[in-house]
Parts: structure tokens; C-alpha cells; sequence
């Protein structure tokens, strides 16, 4: 899973397309407003309609192909129990039931593939409670640096042939090498808090404050809601 | 268990919609709580975060199968359940940023992953007397695991019940409750192992190395001597 967020995070900040240079509050809101479309949907057109267009986006994003796989499939597992769970004979509602999460997650990745984080996390910061806000900054500096250090550990536990001891053992261990990782984590946070007061912390993390400066750019993102717009006015109740 | 992020799309709107609604207010509740804490614990707050967010991507070999860790358990002992809270809701919130779980069902994902880092400070600082800290952290670890596996059980039973297909809704004769209970079970009963083994070392770890991270058991008050009695 991480290496498809680490390759997502990088290609958000370093690819260039029109929806790169688009502002995150419209990106955002289109997401928001397919994804909210898709799972609210009756029929299956329209679903249909909204995966066609997410498809669209995901392709003119510059996003590799099978990256872009990786990810808007990941939620097929879960939609195949439901469905399984589900059956009624009906492909209908299994194809619909399937396609909900997988346009909701092709959005997503869209988004997240086209957006760097700190635009991504600015106007989320803006609603959510400082703490949190804040929370969420740090969570994703925090993530790939102690990720490196989980690997890293857990490489050297296989290396050191942790992986041929019985579970009850190879368990404990692993947890062992993570309470080090609990350590380094607060240890970092005293640093990260000595470092956030040199820089002028304030009280706030504040994201940057271009996450709705608009570009010519989004008058792509405009024409996106547009097509997503009148499917789901023309298809909303067409079986 | 309590990381089978749900995606967007297969739980009906009368089951996330008020999801959302009451992790938004436990969130509010959970910042109310801790809002004189300093920007110190947010840093360590992200930290953990980041942590959990890191060992979910990695999977372990477990038996037969591969297992990834959400260290539930350790991060609402070290946390609590205020700050143990907001904790999950963020982790919630960058994976369904991030394409894994979903945006309309992150209340109901931060619920679930919520329960199991909420109950776990709790029940480790009942459990601590008497037992050396790796043990208490893995009997918390287990029993918050199961809390957070029944609330999910009980999440998708009652979406199961409540039909996915609305404002339609798809047949609800199809419903395989028995297949369903025994899939999960079977993981639920693997995290639960899984996690209090891996929290075992945590601990053990924790109480060797830096023991005031972890936090103190209720020592109990000596015995007062009656008035009188020499």
C-alpha cells in the first residue's frame, strides 16, 4: 500500500498537467461532489457515466497507469464480499454495487495524484478543530520518515532470521523493534516541537494560502463539473 | 479488523450519515478535553499517527497469512482515549485522502478504529495492578481489539440488514449472514491474537527503556489505622 501512497504523494508534487496547476478548493469540490453522486445513485448509468468521466481525469492526470490501477482497484475486495453477501442474481446490482466504491476511489486518487498534501490538508485545516488540523500535518511528515525506520527494522528482524521463529515469538519481537519506533516517535516530537517554536509557531499550523488561488487551469476543472454535473442530472433517474 | 477500511458506496447513507455526525461531536468532545494540552503532545499526537499509518502498509507473516498492524491498542495507552481519538479520526482522514477507505465513511472508520484506541487506557489502568506492564498492554490490546471487531461486526451486520442499495435498495434476500460472520471472525480472532502479541513487546520494550511513557497504575492507599488503635 505505501509504495502506491509514496508514488501518489510524489507525482502530486512533481507531474505536470492541467489538473496539477488547478486550484485544490475546486478539485476538491468536484471529488467531493462525484464521489457524493456515485454513492447516492439509483441506477447504474449513472454510475457508469461518473466512471467513465473519473477515468478521463485519472488518464489526462499524467498518473501511471498501472499506479493508477493499483489504487482505484484497491476497494474491489471489499465491494466482491459485499456483493458476494449480496447476491441476488442480479448483475445489475452486483455491477452497480461494484462500481460506487471504485468511482469514488478513482476520484480520489485523482485528487490526491494532482493535489501536493499541504494544498490538500489547507482548506481541511480551515473546518476542522486546530488540534486536528494540525494533527493532520503532522501525521504526514511523520508518515514516510517512520515508515523508512519500519522497514528498515523490520528488514534487519528478517535478515537476522526472525521470520523462522514460531509466531508466539517472531510477534513479541516484532513489537519490540516497534517500541523503538515509539521511542524515535518521541523523541521527534520534542524536536519537532523545539523546531515548530524557532520557526514563530503560533499556535497554528497554517497550511499554504494558495489552495484556492484560481488558474486559466481551472477552467478544466470547471468544464469536469460540468460533464459530471449534467450526468447527474440527465441520468439520476434513468434505469 | 479494526482497519478494513470500509469503502464509499457499500454502506447505505442512513448508516454514515449519522457516522458522521457522531464522530464529528466525539471529536469535538475529544478536543474539549484536551485543549490546554501544549503543541508538544500534537507533535507526539502525529508522531504515533504516522506510526500507525506505517505499520498498517507492512504487512507481518502471521501462520498462514500476512497480518498489518494498526497498534490500535498501544497508541490509545500511550495517548488516551481524547487524544487516542483525534489520533484516529486524522489517520481516517489521510487514507481516504489517499484512496484507501472512504470520504463519505471516514465517521464510521474513525469509529470503529476509534473504539479500539479509546477503551484501550482504560482497561490497561484496571489491568496494570498486578501484572508487569507487557502483559496489561497485550490483555488491553486484546480486549480493545475485540471491541473495535464487534463494532464493526455489528456495522456491517446492520448494513447487511438495512440493504446497500439505497435510495433503491437491492434485494435483501440474498443475505449471507453465515458466510459473513465466519470470514470475519476467523480475522477478527487473528487480529486479536496478532495485536496483543505484537503489544507484548511493546510493552515489554517500553517498561525496560522509557517506563514513563507508559502510563501509572492506580497504586492502591495503605491501610489508615482506626482512630484509637495504637
Amino acid at each position: 500500500m505505501i509504495n502506491t501512497l509514496a508514488q501518489i504523494d510524489f507525482i502530486a508534487t512533481a507531474s505536470h498537467s492541467p489538473w496539477h496547476r488547478a486550484s485544490a478548493l475546486g478539485k476538491l469540490l468536484l471529488a467531493a461532489g462525484a464521489v457524493l453522486l456515485a454513492v447516492l445513485a439509483p441506477h447504474l448509468r449513472l454510475p457508469l457515466a461518473l466512471y467513465a468521466i473519473g477515468w478521463l481525469l485519472a488518464l489526462t492526470s499524467r498518473l501511471p497507469l498501472r499506479l493508477l490501477a493499483a489504487a482505484a482497484f484497491y476497494p474491489l475486495l471489499f465491494a466482491l464480499l459485499f456483493i458476494a453477501l449480496h447476491w441476488d442474481g442480479s448483475w445489475e446490482n452486483a455491477l452497480r454495487l461494484a462500481l460506487r466504491p471504485l468511482t469514488a476511489s478513482l476520484y480520489v486518487v485523482w485528487l490526491a495524484g494532482t493535489t501536493p498534501y499541504p494544498d490538500l490538508f489547507a482548506p481541511l485545516s480551515r473546518v476542522l478543530p486546530r488540534q486536528v488540523g494540525d494533527g493532520l500535518f503532522l501525521t504526514y511528515r511523520a508518515l514516510f520518515e517512520l515508515l523508512g525506520r519500519a522497514e528498515r527494522m523490520f528488514r534487519a528482524l528478517h535478515l537476522r532470521a526472525a521470520a523462522s521463529l514460531p509466531a508466539r515469538r517472531r510477534l513479541p519481537l516484532a513489537g519490540e523493534a516497534l517500541g523503538t519506533l515509539v521511542l524515535h516517535g518521541f523523541e521527534r516530537s520534542q524536536r519537532m516541537y523545539s523546531i515548530m517554536l524557532l520557526r514563530g509557531h503560533s499556535g497554528r499550523i497554517c497550511g499554504c494560502r494558495h489552495y484556492a488561488e484560481a488558474s486559466p487551469a481551472d477552467l478544466w476543472v470547471g468544464l469536469a463539473a460540468l460533464a459530471v454535473s449534467a450526468a447527474g442530472v440527465l441520468l439520476w433517474r434513468m434505469p | 479488523m479494526s482497519h478494513l477500511h470500509i469503502p464509499d458506496g457499500v454502506l447505505p447513507p442512513i448508516l454514515w450519515g449519522p457516522g458522521l455526525a457522531l464522530a464529528a461531536a466525539l471529536l469535538l468532545l475529544a478536543v474539549r478535553a484536551t485543549r490546554l494540552e501544549s503543541p508538544r503532545t500534537i507533535a507526539y499526537q502525529g508522531a504515533l499517527g504516522g506510526l500507525m499509518l506505517a505499520v498498517m502498509s507492512i504487512p507481518i507473516p502471521f501462520v498462514a497469512l500476512e497480518y498489518c498492524l494498526t497498534l490500535a491498542g498501544p497508541v490509545g495507552v500511550l495517548l488516551g482515549p481524547a487524544a487516542g481519538f483525534q489520533v484516529a479520526f486524522v489517520v481516517c482522514v489521510i487514507l481516504a485522502l489517499l484512496g484507501q477507505g472512504g470520504l463519505t465513511v471516514v465517521g464510521l472508520n474513525a469509529l470503529v478504529l476509534g473504539a479500539a484506541v479509546a477503551v484501550a487506557r482504560p482497561l490497561y489502568v484496571r489491568l496494570a495492578p498486578g501484572r508487569s506492564a507487557a502483559a496489561a498492554l497485550a490483555l488491553a490490546t486484546g480486549a480493545a481489539q475485540a471491541v473495535a471487531g464487534l463494532c464493526w461486526f455489528a456495522l456491517l451486520t446492520l448494513a447487511l440488514k438495512l440493504s446497500p442499495g439505497t435510495p433503491v435498495g437491492i434485494g435483501r434476500g440474498g443475505v449471507r449472514i453465515g458466510l459473513f460472520a465466519g470470514v470475519t471472525i476467523a480475522l477478527w480472532l487473528v487480529a486479536i491474537a496478532a495485536e496483543s502479541a505484537v503489544a507484548f513487546g511493546v510493552g515489554r520494550f517500553l517498561a525496560r527503556v522509557r517506563p514513563d511513557l507508559l502510563p501509572a497504575a492506580p497504586t492502591r492507599a495503605p491501610a489508615v489505622p482506626a482512630a484509637g488503635v495504637p
